[in-house]
């Protein structure tokens, strides 16, 4: 007994020598010696929703690389910094963050696009809090990420888009059926459908409700809950709703309109999956369209086009979001330089966070190509205090009904 | 002094030699985050590595040395999660959440979220005692995933629903340091348990459930006994890490993560709790490393890197054809031929006394089949005279 | 009207389900072990098919079987055969391994965005009710697919050496039986039902992704042992059983969230009743 009473006072003693030589470290700026500035992202590049933070990766680094040769050219209202952007693998993970925003961060990671996903997203947005990194997420929807006063959505969060969509249903569809069909376990489903039938008028009765859950990719039972709906509403991803309405072609009424929110953009663009024969009205509520034909969404698409092989990895709205994050934070750096603030590359990222929280609190606006945009003109988007984005969502009809 | 060395040189090192290993980390790393030069991501590396560990013991209890196959094992750690987070985050709000900072309500919910898995654990052992094999197994797992689904489903005020429950973050700087403590809390409960007579009748009952029976063992008590207890500790775990995280929720404890832990037990060697504990470290740390290493496309062959070695591995280790190629040319015999180039008979000891190797099972199939080659074609005879010591 | 449509639905996805079941049974009896791995090749089968597709559906679905088969040997050959003989468990832990080996190896090969492919072969009206003709075909498929594998076992002897090995593999050894042979033709048939579930699970989901055959893989394991793992017609009944009862919970939205607890919940008290599944043998421990 006493020889572990000895031993174990020994190591105490050995440990509070330790403490001593190294008390004298305090908090470090990781991204002391860098020579660009650093955004990080956290988001999904492998396993089942790797499609939206792939294409979350490559539209920032587009942005990043037309960035960086305007700033290379240099010249008036230019920072006269270059940027990189590194982004985590998190497979949608939460668990997965806390390490993944470490590294980012021991990196020298100065400015976030926080994560692709709302799950992982309610993980960072505590660690960044602690660090005070700001993040402007592009596709991070759940009402809960923007919680603290350093993180932003450039997304509309989760209420506000079933809100939004139940107001257009009190307006355009009265006296119609309604069905949703959403996916329960879902944070991102599940908020969207609790706020909608919340909003939803009491004149339409209870919406039929038909939910999933999981990976189920064969819905038969929904489709003979919902067939005689004349409106279905679809708060989801555009995997299981295009199985749906494959699956659903010829039993749900083919005069039914599927209205979904921001998850449904891309639908038209999966791997084989022909629109066309799809007899019902497509459309969703959102603030990009990724099947743009003019104006500056179709330049942005053009542009990601070239630079990557879209069979392998489809640009959806998760893309242009980020591509639009990148931008304004670049234009908020420049409002802030315009104001007399001092800007290095190595700059702390608490004091960076300070900057651009300070302008994104003032009465900052960008224009980006995500948001309702008329002719070439780009849309207008400002933030609220509270990080929720204000811009205007647009219904697109991606298919009209056959007639 | 000379007491002092003498009883130094006595201490069973090798008996002690995980609780040493463990206590050396906690002093060093703890040491070493409370001045603060560590840095975040190896803090959330050791918070891993720690809940790791501690599945990975409590499981080898169950698969190693009761011999159940269990895929359930993140179902109770899923029940610890949620219930003594839920129990923290309402203290946390009270008077007792400041009380040390919030040890006391750790402290709390590791009793309370242990205590539920636990019950939890009874109630799976239940079937236990009906059920054998690879039916048992689908039970566990049906387990876990109803578990899972339970949670899903909960309301918001309850337990959060599919966006999951909003837990307290320990700082950051102490949790891992807490983490290890349970790490040997659980060796200390788990060890003991198995070098005690306990320990002897659960592996009878492995290794023979009839014959175990026959004795005047007790079957029943000791297989609820062997679940209750992995139970607490899965909880015990879940408890850690829904302090190590934000936001906890259900999707993170399926299948697949209770298969994950099974993957750690069967590497580090069955019934094998050292083996257990490197195992779990060593796929921990590189689980980690892998996905920071691997950036963009290469990010996919993590996977693909991570089923072969996982597949080489396990064949490397059981493989029936290559056991003389494995006892030739394993790590301790290397030891031994560099450090100990004499066979010493002082170092003789009494294998049966030994604790940590428990006797692998032999199954009456083995002993009755054809396999048994009595031929007298060299290899095998040879074979023999050296297990026979004749050499 | 309804329930009947529901019921309908369920024997349709009972039936893949039971085709999945027979391949896991049939594995399970004569090699004693959980072929994990067993999902993972109907998705095999399903890129196989995606890519024949266009060329001919009759080419599509003979080298999504011969595709499947091949696949389902070199696994045996190399990742199960070293370690015949060695701890279940080891096999288990390998089984997994290969799962996740194929799962990646899609992602490298097809990327993780998922491929559609409409087909639509119709349906029958009868009166009110309309079936889909795939429907039909899935269903009567599979219970060719059992009669004939029952016959095969009972009256071929290939079928009769495999039942000697499930019964006893050295006493079948002994008797003069190739158990490595028999071993890989039990895989090779398995591998072989996996593709055609595959074709039938692609018919109605007809969308591939690289978890394609993760679920019906999982749910399928659960009907064999509902059934009774290790018995033909047990996986027949445990997968019509499952395909039913999820329909029909989910046709209940109060009831669909917890669709797969119900179902699990079924296994459990299923095999607390009758331990061995509904048509289990009972197998007498020796002493």
């Amino acid at each position: 007994m006493k020889i572990r009473v000895l031993s174990l006072i020994l190591a105490i003693v050995l440990t509070l020598g330790m403490v001593g030589v190294l008390s004298s470290c305090g908090e470090t700026n990781y991204a002391e010696n860098n020579t660009k500035i650093k955004i990080g992202a956290s988001g999904p590049l492998t396993g089942g929703a790797a499609i939206y933070g792939i294409a979350v990766r490559n539209s920032a680094m587009l942005a990043v690389a037309e960035i960086n040769a305007i700033e290379a050219a240099g010249g008036e209202g230019t920072l006269g910094l270059q940027f990189e952007f590194e982004m985590y693998d998190d497979k949608h993970d939460p668990t997965n963050v806390p390490t993944g925003y470490a590294n980012l961060f021991e990196n020298g990671m100065q400015v976030s696009l926080g994560t692709v996903t709302t799950k992982p997203g309610l993980e960072f947005k505590v660690l960044a809090k602690d660090d005070n990194v700001f993040f402007l997420t592009p596709s991070a929807t759940g009402d809960a990420v923007p919680e603290f006063s350093n993180g932003y959505q450039m997304c509309f969060a989760d209420s506000n888009q079933g809100g939004a969509s139940a107001r257009y249903f009190n307006e355009n569809y009265q006296g119609k059926k309604v069905g949703v069909f959403y996916k329960s376990d879902d944070e991102y489903s599940k908020g969207i459908y609790d706020q909608f039938v919340a909003t939803l008028d009491k004149s339409f009765g209870t919406p039929v409700a038909a939910p999933f859950t999981g990976d189920a990719n064969t819905f038969d039972s929904q489709i003979q809950l919902l067939k005689d709906c004349d409106v279905i509403f679809m708060p989801i991803y555009y995997t299981p709703a295009s199985q749906f309405m494959t699956q659903g072609k010829s039993t749900v009424k083919a005069n039914a309109i599927y209205y979904g929110c921001d998850g449904l953009d891309g639908i038209d663009a999966i791997d084989g999956f022909d629109i066309k024969s799809i007899p019902q009205e497509v459309s969703y509520l959102s603030h990009f369209n990724s099947n743009a034909t003019s104006g500056p969404a179709k330049v942005f698409i053009d542009k990601y086009n070239a630079a990557y092989d879209t069979a392998k990895e489809p640009l959806n709205q998760f893309g242009a979001a980020a591509y639009d994050c990148v931008w304004a934070i670049y234009e908020a750096m420049k409002v802030a330089k315009a104001n007399g603030k001092e800007i290095p590359a190595n700059i702390a990222p608490s004091d960076l966070c300070n900057i651009l929280t300070e302008v994104f609190n003032g009465d900052f606006t960008f224009h980006g190509i995500t948001g309702k945009t008329e002719g070439d003109n780009k849309s207008t988007i400002s933030w609220e205090s509270s990080g929720y984005v204000n811009k205007e969502a647009i219904k697109y009809v991606v298919k009209e009904a056959n007639a | 002094m000379s007491n002092f060395v003498s009883k130094l040189k006595s201490f069973k090192w090798k008996k002690y030699i995980n609780y040493v290993a463990i206590s050396i980390v906690i002093l060093v790393f703890g040491g070493l985050s409370l001045a603060g030069g560590l840095p975040a991501s190896t803090v959330y590396l050791l918070e891993k590595i720690a809940i790791s560990i501690i599945l990975a013991v409590s499981l080898s209890l169950v698969v190693g040395f009761l011999g159940e196959l269990s895929l359930g094992h993140a179902g109770f750690m899923c029940v610890g999660a949620y219930l003594g987070g839920k129990v923290a985050a309402m203290l946390a709000k009270t008077a007792i959440g400041d009380v040390g900072k919030g040890i006391l309500v750790l402290i709390i919910a590791l009793i309370v979220g242990g205590a539920c898995a636990g019950l939890c654990g009874f109630i799976v052992g239940l079937p236990a005692l009906r059920l054998k094999g690879d039916y048992l197994a689908i039970v566990t797992l049906a387990f876990g995933e109803i578990v899972k689904v339970l949670f899903q489903n909960s309301s918001a005020e309850s337990f959060g629903g599919p966006i999951g429950l909003s837990t307290p973050r320990f700082d950051k700087k102490y949790l891992f340091i807490i983490g290890f403590l349970v790490v040997l809390l659980t060796l200390a409960v788990i060890q003991n348990l198995i070098k005690s007579k306990h320990g002897r009748a659960i592996t009878a009952i492995r290794d023979n459930e009839i014959a175990a029976k026959s004795t005047g063992i007790n079957v029943t008590k000791y297989k609820l006994t062997g679940f209750i207890i992995a139970a607490v500790f899965a909880g015990l775990a879940g408890v850690i890490f829904s302090y190590s995280q934000n936001n906890i929720s259900s999707a993170t404890f399926d299948y697949n993560y209770s298969i994950e832990i099974l993957v750690m037990v069967v590497l580090g060697g069955m019934g094998n709790i050292n083996g257990s504990i490197i195992s779990a470290t060593l796929i921990t740390f590189l689980n980690v490393q892998l996905q920071n290493v691997l950036k963009g496309d290469l990010a996919v062959l993590k996977d693909l890197l991570y089923a072969l070695i996982l597949i080489l591995l396990v064949i490397y280790n059981n493989a029936p054809a290559l056991k003389n190629f494995r006892e030739k040319y394993n790590l301790g015999n290397l030891w031994h031929k560099i450090f100990k180039p004499k066979h010493d008979p002082a170092n003789a000891r009494d294998d049966a006394a030994r604790w940590d190797v428990v006797p692998t099972k032999i199954s009456m199939d083995e002993v009755l089949s054809t396999d048994v080659l009595i031929d007298t074609t060299g290899d095998n005879s040879a074979d023999i005279g050296e297990r026979g010591g004749n050499k | 009207m309804d329930f009947i449509i529901t019921l309908v639905n369920g024997l349709s996805l009972g039936g893949i389900y039971a085709m999945i079941a027979l391949g896991y049974t049939m594995v399970y009896g004569i090699a004693k072990m959980l072929n994990f791995a067993h999902g993972d090749i109907i998705m095999v089968g399903g890129y196989t098919i995606l890519l024949f597709l266009p060329i001919n559906p009759v080419l599509a679905i003979v080298a999504a079987i011969v595709f499947c088969v091949i696949v389902g040997i070199v696994i045996e050959r190399f990742a199960y055969k070293p370690l015949r003989g060695s701890s279940p468990l080891a096999v288990l832990i390998t089984a997994i391994g290969v799962s996740t080996l194929l799962q990646s190896l899609a992602q490298v090969l097809f990327g993780s965005a998922p491929k559609i492919k409409q087909i639509n072969l119709g349906a029958l009206q009868l009166g009110d009710l309309k079936i889909d003709y795939s429907t039909i075909i899935t269903l009567v498929c599979s219970i060719i697919v059992m009669v004939v594998l029952n016959l095969f076992v009972k009256h071929t002897k290939t079928g009769r050496a495999m039942v000697a090995v499930s019964e006893d593999k050295g006493a079948a050894q002994l008797m003069g039986i190739n158990v490595n042979h028999i071993i890989m033709v039990t895989f090779a048939i398995g591998s072989a039902l996996a593709a055609l579930a595959g074709l039938f699970y692609f018919l109605k989901v007809q969308t591939m992704t690289t978890t394609f055959g993760a679920l019906p893989g999982i749910k399928a394991f659960t009907a064999a042992v509902i059934g009774g793992i290790g018995s033909i017609p047990g996986a027949m009944v445990g997968g019509l059983l499952l395909g039913i009862v999820e329909c029909v919970c989910q046709s209940i939205p109060e009831l669909s969230s917890y669709t797969d607890a119900i179902e699990f919940s079924i296994l459990i008290v299923i095999l607390l009743v009758k331990p061995t599944g509904i048509l289990g043998k009972k197998r007498r421990e020796k002493v």
